[in-house]
Order: structure tokens, then sequence, then C-alpha cells
């Protein structure tokens, strides 16, 4: 759906992007995290086909943001960290514009417009103007006029930033639901806690590069935190060979998928103090994913 | 409808608003009309009103359709839209001016009445075709400067919309003085302008020009807003706008000759050539200050160039880069027909020479300054044109005017050991 391959994104004295390959499959929600000024923003500018890479490219849909980025443009929404709206119009004037602009038929646009803003909740605030809605509502607005079209690919910057815990949930649902309408999202995000809720796969950019070399796999059910006193290389080797996804490893801990049952977890113990690991630590995390992200970017903020 | 004309209508274009516009107006005209004999008349103040809103208005207005989106962080949205660039570009060029226009096409039957009663209704029709044509072509350049402004991401929007209002301003005036200047022309006997070596009418030539020059800035608009919607522009149009300007300029020498004493020595071509180099330097000088000159760009055309992929990296060219192309050709030939006069071939040698120099200059000052790059490499040339040649004269040392001016052997050896200096400075800082 989405292929990117060796992309190299410079901006006078930086390097923003220091050749990063990444597929995103289609009907997925990808999210990506990672440190302020990582390269987060840039990547999806470029894959929104609003930045024009150094070097190596970026496919959507087979279409080239190089050679068709109008073509990508049709097909795509994307909602900017930092977006305006034109306060002074209505919440229907707004949506109506978006659907114009985005080459809806002016018979069409209405219909689009009321549907979009039935989607996100706002079908009671049509005939408010922009510029007096709230901060979760200003951000429901903006995602409605992204998907007011229809697009096949969502990429949205730092949505859930600002908003209360039931907006958050609300935009998790929303997100969840666009999924399983078949569009395919790209999620910037910092908020990790919530990532799991919405999101099947992440990616951790870091300094220009995907942290790990690929995306982890999320939604793949409860972890489990492995530690042990001392090092052993062999960890992740022996974990794979019981049957075990390991998420993320070093050669004194790791993050791997916890067996479903009880008494699966306490064999995998036991085969693990029987091949002589010298485990301190065995345990559900339900904060595994700060842990692989932190282990990842070397434990900044 | 135009969705983004629509748009700009809801905005900009709302019965009170215009109610209001139309009632200020008419109060005007009525105070006019009752005014003092000599204090003001009610086509007087209608032209007055036309001026303000077609022009000192309008300017700001076209400029902001560009510029306010940026500052609203709206423009990333337009730029994904399936607007074709022709209808974002007339979209915005009569949408956001809506009320201007509704203001001024209010005044201008008033002013038309006035001049046709005056000289008669085929002069007032030429004069309203004027203004109308006046009015948008201020439009259009101010629209055309803020969406090469917002190439260079300046971050100071109120400075932008300024300068863009000057731009248009500056062109509407700068057209207008001309046009007032032919009833002048008429009364001391010259009714024509010979271009080309053909005898044209004054007032049709003032006409046809301004529809051109007009035109070009539509086609300006257009390219610059297809830049903005990643349109891959190339280098054509651009290329079609120099040659254009050079045979437009080209074309008085006819008219320029046989009023400056040319010496007989001065062959014509080579004194059209002479002009159409000197449309092609000032091409240059505005593009190297307007266009954005990104280390980064520079750098991935430089990679084109060395993979040996010339049609590619020609295609990619800014206009600045065409332009000193086209300068610098034109040059040579000049220098090449003026061979038997040394002293002329040279000067136009050091020309270029220097030409180099500044433009170097631009690139290297792009990015530094605070962002303010362009301005620092303005001033760095005002000092070296203006400043350095005081200096040495007051010191009594305008034996080393060479070392500014172009005039002569010395001057083009000096010229180019400057221009070689700062393009290998610009290349340096380029490749890092």
């Amino acid at each position: 759906m989405i292929e990117i391959r060796e992309l190299i994104f410079e901006y006078p004295g930086h390097r923003a992007l220091a050749g990063i390959t990444l597929d995103i499959v289609k009907g997925s929600i990808t999210a990506l995290v990672g440190p302020n000024g990582a390269g987060k923003t840039t990547l999806l500018r470029c894959m929104a086909a609003l930045e024009t890479p150094y070097a190596g490219h970026v496919t959507i849909n087979g279409l080239d943001t190089r050679q068709a980025p109008r073509a990508i443009h049709a097909g795509l929404g994307y909602l900017p960290d930092f977006f305006g709206l034109y306060d002074a119009l209505t919440v229907r004037r707004c949506l109506h514009y978006a659907a114009r602009a985005h080459g809806l038929s002016p018979s069409a646009a209405p219909a689009a417009a009321e549907a979009a803003a039935a989607r996100v909740g706002l079908s009671d605030r049509l005939e408010q103007a922009a510029g007096a809605l709230s901060r979760g509502l200003r951000q429901r607005l903006a995602i409605a006029q992204t998907i007011v079209h229809r697009p096949t690919v969502l990429l949205l910057d730092e949505p859930a930033a600002g908003l209360d815990p039931q907006a958050r949930r609300d935009l998790s649902n929303l997100l969840l639901s666009l999924r399983d309408g078949g569009m395919t999202l790209v999620v910037s995000s910092h908020i990790l806690a919530e990532l799991e809720d919405y999101c099947d796969r992440m990616v951790i950019v870091d300094h220009g590069r995907i942290a790990g070399g690929e995306s982890i796999t999320l939604k793949s059910g409860a972890r489990l935190r492995i530690r042990l006193a001392t090092p052993r290389g062999d960890l992740k080797e022996f974990l794979e060979a019981q049957g075990v996804a390991v998420v993320e490893s070093g050669s004194d801990h790791a993050v791997a998928g916890a067996p479903a049952d009880a008494g699966a977890r306490a064999k995998l113990l036991a085969s693990l103090v029987q091949a002589g690991f010298a485990v301190a630590d065995f345990t559900e995390n339900t904060r595994a994913l700060e842990e692989v992200y932190f282990s990842q970017t070397g434990g900044r903020t | 409808m135009n969705p983004e004309l629509q748009r700009n209508l809801w905005l900009e274009a709302s019965p009170s608003r215009l109610i209001l516009i139309a009632g200020l107006l008419l109060l005007v005209f009525a105070a006019a009309s009752v005014a003092p004999r000599g204090l003001a008349t009610p086509s007087g103040a209608a032209l007055a009103l036309y001026w303000f809103l077609a022009v000192l208005w309008g300017t700001r207005s076209a400029a902001q359709s560009v510029v306010v989106e940026i500052r609203e962080r709206t423009w990333d949205s337009q730029k994904l839209s399936s607007i074709t660039p022709w209808d974002m570009v007339w979209g915005k060029l009569f949408g956001a001016t809506a009320a201007n226009w509704f203001g001024a096409l209010i005044c201008l039957p008033v002013i038309l009445l006035h001049a046709a009663s005056e000289a008669g209704v085929a002069s007032a029709l030429t004069y309203g075709g004027i203004l109308l044509a006046l009015g948008i072509f201020a439009q259009s350049v101010a629209l055309l400067s803020s969406l090469v402004l917002i190439r260079r991401n300046t971050g100071n929007w109120r400075l932008d919309i300024f300068l863009c209002q000057v731009a248009g301003v500056g062109a509407a005036f700068t057209y207008y003085s001309l046009w007032s200047s032919v009833p002048a022309f008429e009364r001391s006997g010259t009714a024509s302008i010979d271009w080309w070596g053909h005898a044209f009418n004054l007032t049709s030539f003032h006409l046809v020009s301004l529809l051109l020059f007009l035109a070009w800035a539509l086609v300006g608009c257009w390219r610059a807003m297809r830049a903005e919607l990643r349109f891959a522009n190339g280098p054509y149009v651009w290329l079609a706008y120099l040659f254009y300007g050079a045979v437009y300029c080209a074309g008085f020498e006819s008219w320029i000759g046989p009023r400056v004493n040319m010496p007989q020595t001065v062959d014509p071509v080579a004194a059209k050539l002479a002009l159409a180099g000197l449309s092609l330097l000032a091409a240059t000088y505005s593009m190297a200050f307007l266009e954005p000159k990104d280390p980064v760009r520079l750098r991935w055309l430089g990679e084109q160039v060395r993979a040996g992929r010339f049609y590619q990296a020609f295609l990619a060219l800014d206009c600045w880069m065409l332009s000193y192309g086209a300068s610098f050709a034109v040059g040579l030939v000049l220098a090449g027909l003026w061979a038997e006069n040394g002293q002329a071939a040279f000067t136009v040698l050091a020309v270029l020479g220097f030409l180099t120099r500044d433009v170097a200059i631009f690139v290297l000052m792009q990015g530094r300054a605070g962002g303010r790059g362009d301005f620092a490499a303005l001033g760095i040339l005002g000092a070296l044109y203006l400043l350095v040649p005081t200096l040495l004269a007051g010191l009594h040392l305008q034996a080393l005017n060479f070392l500014v001016m172009p005039s002569g052997v010395t001057a083009a050896i000096a010229a180019w050991l400057e221009g070689a200096a700062c393009a290998y400075l610009a290349l340096s800082r380029i490749a890092r």
C-alpha cells in the first residue's frame, strides 16, 4: 500500500531523514513515534507528497510521490500537527468547501459534508462557526475535512495532542472505524499508552532512521518483561526457540508476547531457569510499549 | 462555481459588507457633488476611490489571499486539494478582491460618464479598459509576488504582504505614469513610437503593452501556483518570458537611437542586443533576490549534472539560473560583436564577471542574517556599487574603481577574479 525505500530528506545543514525503508500494509493503523525532531512530521509530509525527498522514493498505491503527487493527493487525507480552519465559515461551509476542493461535484458535496460531519459527531453543529468550536471539536472538524472525499490513505500528525480523555477515546474509536471501513492510517503520536488501543504496528523514528530497522507489531496480547541478573547473548534465540514472539531484546532483558494461559507462562519460566538463565524479573508488563520505545531511543524524551 | 472563488465570496463578500461599501461610496459621491466648485467633483472622488479600492487595497487583498493561508495554517490543505492551478489563481484573484471590485465597479461608471462628456465615448471606453486592466495588473503582480515570497519562507507575513503591495502598486503607478505622459508627448508632436522600425500609435502601444504584461503576470501566477500545487514547471515558460522581455526592450532601439545621438560606429544590431541584455540582467538580479536558493536543492542539481542527467537538471533549473545563462549568452555575443572596439567588449565581459560575483553573493548569503540573507546581499551590492566608489573618490583613489565598476580591460580581469572567488565560495558552501 505505502512503500518507502531509502528515503533521504535534507534541510539546509540537517539531514532529517537518513535512509528510511518501510512498508505499510493496506487497512492498517501504523503509529509513528519518536522524540521531537526525530523526523516524524517530515516523513508524513513526504508520504503526503508535500515535500520532495533528496533521494529515495515513496509510492502509494503504486504511484510515486515525485512522479504523480496530484494523483496521490486525490486519494489521500492529511492532517498537519498545527492545522488551521476557516474560522468565519460555518461547519457546513467548511465541509462543503473541503468536499468541492477535493473534486466532488456541486450536487454530491452537501451529502458528503453531512456524512463527514456525522462520522465525527458534528451533525448538531453544522450551522456553528468553526471559530466558535472548542479544541476537541475543531480537531473533529479538521479530521472531517480530511475524510470528506473518502480517501484510501489518511495521515494524521499528532491528532490527539491537546485533547481531553473523552475526546481521545472518541478519536481512537473514530480511527478504528475508519480502518474497519478499509482506510489505511498512519498516525504520529507522543501518547504511547493509547497506541495499543488502536494501532496495529508501531514505527519508532529516531535521528531520521527507524529504530530497530523495522516496525513493531502491536495488539498481540499481553507482554512479558524478562530481566536477567546475568546477561546472556542467546536470550532472544532461546525465547524464539520456545515459540515466543520477541518484540525487543538485549543481552539482559527481553520484551516478548506473553503465552495465553498461566500454565504456559509457568512452563516458559521453568525452561528459562533450566537453561541456566538467571531470571531476575518475569512479569506481565502493561508499560511494555514505553520500555520498547525508551530502549530504542536511548531513554531520551 | 469554482470552489476557491465560492469560499472567498463567502468570506469577503458578505451582504452586509457590500451594502456598507455601496452606502459609503454613494455618500462620498453625494458629498462631492455638493462640494464647493474646485474642491471636489464626483468623478475626481470616484477616480481616487477606484485607485484606493482596486489598486491600494486590492493589492493587499490579493497578496493576503495566499500569505494569510500560510499564517492561518490552511495552505497545506489547499495544496492537497484537487483544484487546478488556474482555478486556484482566478478563484483567489477575483474572490479575495471581490469586495474591492464591487466598490471599484461602482466608481467606474462615474469616472467614465465624466470622461465621455470631456473626450467622447471611444476615449472613455479606452480609458475604462485601461483602468480595469490596471487594477487586475496590480493585483496579479501582488499575487505573483506573494507566491514567490512564500517560497522564501520568511515567516514575516506583515512584511511579505507589504512587499507584495509595494510591487503591485509600483507596477500600476509605473504604467499609469507612462500612460499619463502620452498627452505631453502628443503635445510635443510625438504621437507615435518607433518600435522595431515601425511607428505605432502611442495610445494603442501603451494599451497593448499593458495587456501583454498583464497576460504575463497571470501566466506567472499560474506557473507559481503550479509549483505550489506540486506540478513540475520546467524552464520553457520562463525562457519564453525572457525572450519576450528581451525582444520588447530591444525594439526600442529604433526609438532611442536617434534621440541619444548614438555614435555611427555602434551597430544597430549590437545596440538592440545591448537593450535585450539589460532586460536579462534585470531579470537575473530580480530573480536572484526573490527566489529561494536552497543549498540542498542546488546540491541535488549538482549531483544530477555529475551523474550525467543533464536534461533532468535542465528541467529543474530555477528562473535566476536560466536568466543568468541567457544574460551570459547574450553578453558573449555582444562582446563578440564589439570585438573590434576592445574597450566596449571588455566592459561587457566585466559586466558578466560582476554579474557572476553578485549572483554568487546572493547564493552565499542565503539562510544567513537571521533568514534575511537576500536583504543582506542587497546591502552588500549597494555598498559595492554606491559606497565603495564614493569612498574611493573621497580618498582620491579613483584608479581603483576598476574593482567595482565595469569599464575596460583591468575591470574585466578584476571582475572575473572576484566572480571566480565568490563562485568558488558559493559552490563550496553548497557542497558541504
